[in-house]
């Protein structure tokens, strides 16, 4: 097992002005799950093919466990890879497709059996060894290609986009059936999704990248409720982050913020920051997460004086819980997200408190977060 | 002799430096002693000619465009024979039949023979009457990382079949012909007989597992072509020309994708053949918004939008995106360009528009 060091590394493709991946810096821990995640384009799977070998690295050093690995070839780097295309290989039934990695590199017989049928085990497949790809339905193709990797026993595992051919309930069952064998294998694991919640379910920590930059490394739970800048607070959530752009006031011994629909306190803990870095006055981005809008009477009692107004556009109920898209506060619609139960309904008017403990500032030039910056 | 090190040795005599064939004949005819050897030089009064290797009467050269001192000359005959030595003695009786093989398939494609039998003389002739797959592969590696010929056949042997052969052609580029029985056992349902379409889809993977196979073993960029079946005692010259088009085409038109399909290129091989002017006037004639395709988001949609048949919900899929983000896309491209891509009509204008775009960006 090993882990990954990035030291300032750079991509660039020939012709191009700008680098697709650019100062990269990431020391990843054996045994991690780590996550590199964020729009398209945005050199997450560039990252990924480069810690692969499958694409130069123009500048910087690439090490796995203590080896520089920039000029090794990818079958010699000890890692093992699964695509979202993968590349079952049609003429070689499931044990063979299995079995071809170890072949190629002259394992025993009894060996590649053995990493074979347990690899099998694991993955719940062994009733279908005999079996072609063609007559394997997307999950079983899917945990072959797993299995593929498994059985190198590898230093790394590198995954780009391994669920995103499969369907939404089967991507739910397999992204907690590789979670688990991550886990159980104990091995370094590297997974490439656009998807969010992927992202939030799976690794232990979590790179958003945006045009070949690192915006924040963190676990899930630091990237949720201490997001860096404005990009990192939009993307990690479903519903997003609202934000709302208006302005901090001094009234009365309190830190208030103004916008169209809101007048409310600011905690005074955050409002000692907000004066000693000199925002009072200033127009700054507020960030509130759905989940910190509430509409429980006890909530709206309680925090009197950060109370809002509002009309529901939209309500769409998920059962569980409700989203409500609300007009009258600042320019876009906010949302915020309710119990299920509730009841309220599109056109009424209503009152929610805002949890300004959990709320976030972001100054309007840099984007970044006030508060963890 | 490699590009990389023609190239050196052109900046260090500061002149051009190519490589060329000859016969043993044209060779004496130059004023060259009889039963030349690699390493051997011929100086003329303005160029010089240097045998690199001796393939029965054919010479491979080195043309220098100057001369050379004595010393200089001397030491250059030193080098090439020294270099001669080592992959001859290393190579397998198959290598160098293979070599001579492909030397005879790349001369023909050169000379426009495309229905050119392989000659008797050629040893590998008698494996070359069954029914065979080929793969053209264009594997550019770092030097230092590119696989030698015999680590490259026995990859590509486990993966395939025992019997397949590997023809290197050019640098970087090789011939891969494996038995089409691979294709019977492919087929899950086991049946003798495969229809048309179901054979073309085993062999685009068949190509992505060979393309991935190579990929994850040396890295770099593989371009890898796929034809039917052929009998390669008769076809050989005439598939090698077509997968070099193919990859041509797919490169040209599709940049990024790495295997290539001969059935998939047709539109692209109608394109390449119609003349600058005439394709320039046609994107002048249609383009409402000539800096409609400078968006790298339009681009990528429309070449969704197309590869997945153009459906609405399939094409969403494949983007990540929501299928009212796509719906609006297509708007704005029917609001910006006037042609609406829901519409066959426009979907082929916009089709060929798109391609051609690639190549005039390109260009």
């Amino acid at each position: 097992m090993a882990g990954v060091r990035l030291e300032s590394v750079y991509k660039k493709y020939p012709g191009s002005d700008k680098a697709s991946v650019t100062d990269f810096n990431l020391d990843i821990q054996d045994k991690e799950f780590l996550v590199l995640v964020g729009p398209s384009g945005c050199g997450k799977s560039t990252t990924l093919r480069m810690i692969a070998g499958l694409e130069e690295i123009s500048e910087g050093k690439l090490y796995i466990g203590d080896r520089v690995v920039n000029d090794v070839a990818p079958k010699d780097r000890d890692i093992a890879m699964v695509f979202q295309s993968y590349a079952l290989y049609p003429h070689m039934n499931v044990y063979q497709n299995m079995a071809f990695g170890l072949k190629l590199r002259k394992f025993r017989k009894d060996e590649i059996d053995r990493r074979v049928r347990e690899a099998a085990r694991t993955l719940e497949i062994e009733h279908l060894l005999d079996r072609k790809p063609k007559a394997l339905s997307g999950g079983q193709r899917q945990r072959v290609a797993l299995g593929r990797a498994i059985v190198r026993e590898p230093q790394v595992f590198l995954m780009d986009e391994p669920l995103s051919n499969l369907d939404a309930k089967l991507r739910t069952q397999m992204r907690a059936n590789i979670s688990k064998l991550m886990k159980r294998l104990e091995t370094t694991c590297i997974y490439v999704t656009h998807d969010q919640t992927e992202a939030m379910t799976m690794g232990d920590r979590i790179v958003v990248m945006k045009d070949g930059f690192i915006q924040q490394a963190a676990t899930p739970d630091v990237l949720y409720n201490h997001p860096i800048n404005l990009f990192v607070a939009g993307f990690i959530g479903a519903p997003a982050m609202n934000f709302i752009t208006g302005q901090l006031v001094e009234e009365g011994g309190a830190v208030r913020f103004r916008a169209t629909g809101f007048n409310v306190e600011v905690t005074e803990g955050k409002a000692k920051v907000l004066r000693a870095k000199g925002y009072i006055g200033r127009e700054i981005i507020l960030g509130i997460r759905p989940e910190d809008l509430h509409e429980e009477p006890v909530f709206i009692e309680a925090s009197p004086n950060t109370v809002v107004n509002a009309t529901i556009e939209v309500a769409e109920n998920l059962g569980h819980e409700q989203y409500l898209y609300l007009n009258g506060l600042g320019k876009d619609n906010v949302i915020a997200r309710v119990d299920g139960r509730s009841g309220l309904r599109e056109n009424q008017n209503i009152k929610l408190a805002i949890d300004m403990n959990k709320v976030h500032i972001f100054d309007k030039d840099t984007e970044l977060n006030v508060f963890e910056n | 002799m490699n590009k990389t090190r023609l190239q050196q040795l052109g900046q260090l005599l500061n002149t051009s430096v190519v490589t060329k064939v000859l016969t043993e004949a044209e060779w004496v005819r130059q004023g060259g002693k009889k039963h030349p050897e690699a390493g051997q030089i011929l100086q003329t009064p303005d160029k010089c000619v240097v045998v690199t290797r001796v393939q029965g009467s054919e010479l491979e050269c080195i043309d220098i465009d100057g001369t050379l001192s004595p010393l200089e000359a001397e030491l250059l005959g030193w080098a090439v024979k020294q270099n001669s030595v080592r992959p001859s003695s290393g190579a397998s009786d198959l290598e160098r039949q293979a070599r001579r093989l492909g030397e005879w398939i790349q001369q023909s494609v050169t000379a426009g023979e495309w229905r050119a039998e392989v000659p008797d003389r050629m040893e590998l002739r008698n494996r070359l009457f069954d029914g065979m797959v080929p793969f053209l592969l264009l594997c550019e590696q770092l030097e230092d990382k590119e696989p030698s010929y015999g680590e490259l056949e026995k990859t590509i042997r486990t993966f395939l079949a025992d019997d397949t052969l590997l023809i290197p052609l050019r640098e970087h580029e090789w011939l891969v012909l494996s038995s089409d029985g691979i294709l019977t056992e492919a087929d899950s349902d086991g049946d003798e007989m495969l229809g048309h379409e179901e054979t073309k889809e085993l062999l685009a993977s068949l190509t992505e597992g060979l393309h991935e196979l190579i990929t994850s073993e040396w890295g770099g960029e593989c371009h890898i072509a796929v034809g039917e079946p052929i009998v390669p005692s008769e076809n050989a010259v005439r598939i090698v020309a077509t997968l070099r088009e193919t990859i041509f085409l797919g490169r040209k038109f599709h940049v990024g994708m790495q295997i290539h399909l001969p059935w998939l290129v047709h539109l692209e091989r109608l394109l390449s053949g119609i003349p600058e002017t005439v394709r320039s006037r046609f994107v002048e004639e249609m383009m409402g918004r000539p800096d409609l395709f400078t968006d790298s988001e339009t681009v990528a949609t429309l070449d969704a939008f197309f590869s997945m048949d153009c459906n609405v919900s399939e094409t969403a899929k494949k983007l990540f995106i929501h299928r009212n983000t796509l719906l609006y896309r297509l708007d704005k491209i029917k609001h910006e360009a006037g042609l609406d891509v829901r519409s066959f009509n426009d979907a082929v204008l916009v089709r060929i528009l798109l391609l051609l775009y690639k190549v005039t960006k390109r260009k």
